[in-house]
């Protein structure tokens, strides 16, 4: 009877214990803010007889310029830059003119985060402006994004097509520029015709980029400059990754489960040893007291 | 007598068997922290030498090599990259449990240098000690990340953020996502670790962008 009622005691203690000592649930680590709150900027120059330009990024209301492009001439593209979401403005200064000097042209735009945009000088010299283009980043799913702009002074109506059956553009002129089309991967034969030249080029597209074809008067004829505007990963990954076995994670106080049934073990094998002395010891005792 | 022998010595040993037990409880009571890394710039590599290549200012795009090894100077990590693809579930694949001081990088994912975010991925640790992404944590705005590439080029981008996301929250479209200039993503695992799933619960992704 004491037995049980002593297993029964440490059976209690031990779920006690057990609940006492259990290693809490994991906490859930914070998640920080995942906006950084950046868009991209890429300037170009597109206006066939217009001279070389310097072309100058102000964040609104800073009298600094936060890019400045020196001597940007017919047919260039800079690289995008990464800029903080907000107004800018862009302007456009004959090459070498003074940076205080009264620009030639300028223009504004707001940049939201995640966005891209080309700012682009645009038609003739006489008529000559900046335009704002919103750039796409994602085409759809196994698929590219192919748009033209038409910059040719010297066609005036610009037939563009593709080898993979399509026109991208019927009768474009100066200063025009298409939406994108969805284009299957593959290297297609891009083919720009006016009415009295015109060109091809080759043009990989992969899955999950996105391009600007610009039409451009070339030293003879017509040229066609092949533009990435976005990647990425033609298949993204679903999901995080699994880096870790956890050999420098901290961990919690190991079980005393396996310790307690240890001491509960050695108790019983000492009680029981110590019951059996004293009923020997006693025996012994009455037999010879009497 | 016969019978007091065997008696005691059932008693001793129930002795020894709870002092045994005792120690065993006392000395398992505290928890082992975490490892730690040791303090930034500690360890530091000098930045590897050798012709870095950007994009010229007007750009159709060009065909950049395929990368063949990560050098991040701050964070003493120089590994040669081996070459991901996903796995049948369409996570991404990460390199084997046997080499974890070796980084990755995704091949469906552009070549680093190329337009669009390139991904690298390594481990924080194995079961036994770090990994070579160990100390990826500690890197800030503005530290310095190399990529070398087969034809000998090197490309280099510097870090613009740091984030720590839940992996049941992780933003695939800004981690994985296109964009219009060269980025790199680094990623490994961070966190709170799980110790009855043996993963943990948190991705670390440093996101840098090209040096122009």
């Amino acid at each position: 009877m004491r037995f049980t009622r002593t297993i029964r005691r440490i059976t209690m203690l031990l779920a006690a214990a057990a609940l006492l000592l259990g290693v809490p649930a994991a906490v859930a680590a914070h998640a920080s803010a995942a906006a950084t709150g950046t868009g991209w900027i890429r300037l170009a120059h597109f206006s066939p007889n217009t001279p070389a330009v310097d072309v100058y990024l102000y964040s609104f209301g800073n009298s600094n310029a936060e890019i400045v492009l020196h001597h940007v001439t017919y047919g260039t593209v800079s690289p995008y830059e990464s800029v903080s979401v907000g107004d800018y403005s862009v302007a456009m200064r004959s090459a070498g003119a003074s940076a205080t000097s009264q620009p030639v042209l300028s223009t504004s735009l707001t940049v939201k985060a995640d966005r891209a945009y080309t700012v682009a000088g645009m038609g003739p010299e006489s008529g000559l402006r900046l335009v704002v283009l919103d750039d796409q980043l994602t085409p759809p799913s196994g698929k590219s994004l192919v748009r033209v702009v038409q910059a040719s002074l010297k066609q005036q109506a610009v037939k563009f097509t593709c080898s993979c059956g399509g026109t991208l553009a019927s009768k474009a002129s100066l200063g025009s520029v298409t939406s994108y089309a969805p284009i299957p991967p593959g290297t297609w034969t891009m083919a720009a015709i006016g009415s009295t030249a015109k060109t091809s080029l080759p043009v990989s597209l992969v899955a999950g980029t996105v391009h600007t074809e610009v039409v451009l008067d070339g030293s003879n004829g017509l040229e066609i400059l092949n533009l990435e505007d976005a990647a990425g990963a033609g298949l993204p990954p679903a999901g995080g990754v699994t880096t870790g076995f956890g050999g420098t994670a901290g961990h919690g106080p190991g079980s005393p489960l396996p310790w307690a049934a240890l001491i509960a073990a050695g108790s019983l094998l000492a009680a029981g040893g110590g019951l059996r002395l004293r009923r020997h010891g006693l025996g012994r005792q009455l037999r010879s007291g009497v | 007598m016969s019978f007091r022998r065997p008696a005691a010595i059932i008693f001793a040993a129930g002795l020894v068997v709870i002092v045994a037990g005792t120690v065993g409880l006392l000395l398992t009571r505290h928890s082992t922290p975490a490892m730690r890394p040791v303090a930034a710039g500690v360890g530091a590599l000098p930045a590897p030498t050798g012709p870095i290549v950007a994009p010229p200012q007007s750009a159709a795009p060009r065909p950049v090599a395929a990368p063949v090894s990560l050098t991040i100077p701050l964070i003493g990590v120089t590994t040669r990259l081996i070459k991901l693809g996903l796995t049948s579930d369409g996570s991404l694949q990460v390199p084997p449990t046997t080499d974890t001081a070796v980084a990755g990088w995704y091949t469906g994912s552009p070549r680093p240098g190329a337009t669009g975010s390139a991904i690298i991925v390594g481990h924080i640790d194995s079961v036994n000690g770090p990994g070579v992404f160990f100390r990826l944590s500690e890197l800030r705005k503005g530290d310095q990340v190399y990529v070398r590439r087969a034809d000998g080029t090197f490309v280099k981008f510097l870090v613009t953020t740091v984030q720590q996301y839940l992996k049941d929250q992780f933003p695939t479209q800004a981690v994985y996502g296109p964009t219009p200039d060269a980025e790199l993503r680094l990623i490994t695992c961070g966190g709170a670790f799980d110790s009855v799933t043996r993963h943990y619960l948190s991705n670390i992704v440093v996101y840098a962008t090209e040096a122009s």
